[in-house]
């Protein structure tokens, strides 16, 4: 079960202006006959989404973005960002930020990992605000529909990785170019500044039996209120230097995925040095 | 075009195929088959295009008495085939032979068929695996529900769809495996349908799985298709209503209440005891936690189907009538 359409629509109208409401209940998506589209998501659970996060994103975090005009206005494009900070946050942080960046609205189709679908009222939930379970046949639909999607590349070893090593990328998967090459997608790189500072992880245990891959153990108990700098880098077009063949090709695809994964590096190192402090 | 033959052409969609081939003026002869006798099988009749036969299709020689006599006789070029079996309580080998056996005898006979050509056997969307980690959207590569615990409706529907794939290109008969949506209507086998029938409907709490159904309408249309068409193949049918299963819950004008997951199987076995429920909530455990949509891209590229007819919801149809 999850919240019914009438009460989303009351509580979103409740907590957003009237008119970012308007704006986001109209937002174009790919309707499968009831007001969902074929995984889930239903505009009026994205404007409450956008509700429920907006004093975190405003006044908790108060998230500062740079270069949202990169993410261009349509086509299929992947957003894949450094991942960290004990819970995932950062998702939610730059999935709210794209949302109100944009215009046209594009909704972006965050890609969870397979466990976020066995957990009762968050996989509904999410479904609703446009997450989107990590299964190949999935994210190639969404391509080729056209939409935007969020990766983040790391994966939950990013988002568990032990404090010492914020800000460096962990291993960085591939499976964003193969799809980016495959389906002549633009990669925008994102780097987020700020979560990898939110909940220090001291230590992580494996949870298999709990339906979950890790439980990590943080500092804190909620996340401090660190100040979120998002910052998207110029949009990559593999469609240049790679045919949708080449997807089949190891080499090319690790090649294409490292250049993401120096873009994102690049932006985190630019987003480190001109930020004035970890709470500032 | 020639003749037809028509397996359990006295249930619903049965019913609705023969009476759409007959208005077929493409269609030489329909042979309806059916467990009934002649005077309560089909509503309706037509002296010189349709033949009505009661016949028990578990039996191998009353499927070789049809194929090579009245078949043989009225040129039937193709055979529309489906699991007999409906109910699914019901389980053990005279199930099995019906669902499977029927299945299997039906397709070698008429592979050797003098005039049968092309082979349309109506399987089910329940054959696949639904699970978390899956894609949401099911092409027909998807794993098939091959689990050791699976319950003998769907094993059965499994065993047979594997039973016609494992032919395909193999004879000269050209064979179409259609795996179609939940069709919410009575007499389909529809665990939904059954589901729905109660006032209060049980779900597991902390989920609410996209569903998508099927109307009677598109299943006839899409096994019209597949006659029409000269292609062979498996196809993914969808139907035109996706949708939460809270809000299907809702349109149906039931109550959802959200319940522990681990205590719904026996209070559903309860139920099918004390009410004589056809609904198995071990059969529904997956679809009732996960989203699984069929992908219909290749029936419409190839057989150029597309969903046309929504379920007629009874919330949505008492509103309108106001």
């Amino acid at each position: 079960m999850s919240i019914p359409v009438p009460v989303a629509k009351r509580l979103a109208r409740k907590l957003l202006p009237e008119e970012v409401y308007e704006r986001l209940t109209s937002v174009q998506f790919n309707d499968a006959g009831h007001g969902y589209d074929p995984f889930g998501m239903h505009p009026v659970f994205v404007a409450l989404g956008a509700g429920l996060v907006r004093p975190w994103y405003e006044d908790y975090f108060r998230v500062k973005s740079y270069g949202a005009d990169n993410i261009p206005s349509e086509g299929p494009t992947i957003l894949a960002g450094n991942h960290s900070g004990t819970l995932p946050v950062d998702g939610a942080m730059l999935w709210t930020d794209v949302v109100r960046q944009t215009n046209p609205v594009r909704v972006p189709r965050p890609i969870a990992d397979h466990f976020v679908a066995n957990l009762p009222y968050v996989s509904p939930l999410f479904a609703r605000g446009g997450v989107v379970g990590g299964s190949r046949g999935n994210v190639r639909r969404l391509l080729d529909n056209g939409e935007l999607l969020m990766i983040f590349p790391e994966g939950v070893p990013g988002i568990t990785k032990p404090f010492k090593d914020r800000y460096k990328l962990q291993e960085w998967r591939v499976g964003h170019a193969e799809l980016a090459i495959r389906h002549q997608a633009k990669v925008v790189p994102v780097g987020i500044v700020g979560g990898e500072e939110q909940m220090p992880n001291l230590h992580t245990f494996a949870v298999k039996w709990l339906g979950m891959p890790v439980l990590p153990i943080p500092a804190t108990p909620f996340p401090l209120p660190v100040r979120y700098h998002i910052h998207y880098g110029e949009p990559i077009d593999f469609g240049e230097r790679y045919a949708p063949s080449d997807c089949h090709d190891p080499a090319a695809v690790a090649e294409a995925a490292a250049e993401v994964g120096t873009a994102v590096q690049a932006l985190l190192d630019v987003g480190l040095s001109i930020r004035d402090g970890v709470f500032a | 075009m020639s003749g037809v033959l028509v397996t359990r052409a006295t249930t619903p969609i049965g019913e609705r195929l023969v009476r759409s081939l007959i208005a077929d003026e493409h269609i030489g002869h329909v042979l309806a088959v059916g467990p009934h006798p002649a005077h309560r099988a089909l509503p309706f009749s037509h002296p010189s295009r349709l033949t009505y036969l009661q016949s028990d299709l578990s039996r191998p020689r009353a499927i070789r008495k049809l194929l090579y006599g009245p078949a043989r006789d009225l040129g039937i070029e193709t055979v529309i085939h489906a699991p007999l079996h409906d109910a699914a309580k019901d389980s053990g080998r005279r199930v099995r032979a019906e669902n499977v056996e029927s299945t299997r005898e039906l397709l070698r006979l008429s592979e050797e068929h003098p005039t049968i050509q092309r082979f349309v056997y109506r399987s089910y969307a329940a054959v696949y695996r639904v699970r978390g980690d899956q894609p949401t959207l099911l092409e027909e590569d998807h794993s098939l529900n091959l689990s050791p615990d699976t319950p003998q409706w769907i094993r059965d529907r499994v065993e047979a769809d594997l039973t016609v794939c494992a032919r395909m290109g193999m004879s000269s008969i050209k064979t179409v495996v259609l795996r179609v949506a939940e069709c919410l209507a009575p007499g389909t086998g529809s665990q939904l349908y059954d589901f729905l029938q109660f006032p209060v409907c049980l779900t597991p709490m902390g989920f609410d799985p996209m569903l998508n159904l099927i109307s009677m309408q598109d299943v006839v249309r899409a096994l019209e298709l597949a006659i029409r068409s000269g292609e062979q193949g498996v196809f993914n049918i969808p139907g035109k209503d996706t949708l939460p299963l809270s809000t299907a819950i809702l349109k149906w004008g039931r109550i959802s209440v959200p319940a522990p997951s681990l205590g719904l199987s026996t209070l559903y076995r309860a139920r099918s005891r004390l009410l004589g429920s056809q609904f198995r909530y071990d059969m529904n455990h997956w679809r009732f936690h996960y989203s699984a949509l069929l992908d219909g891209h290749r029936a419409k590229s190839i057989l150029k189907y597309t969903p046309e007819h929504g379920i007629e919801w009874p919330v949505g149809r008492r509103a309108s009538s106001q």
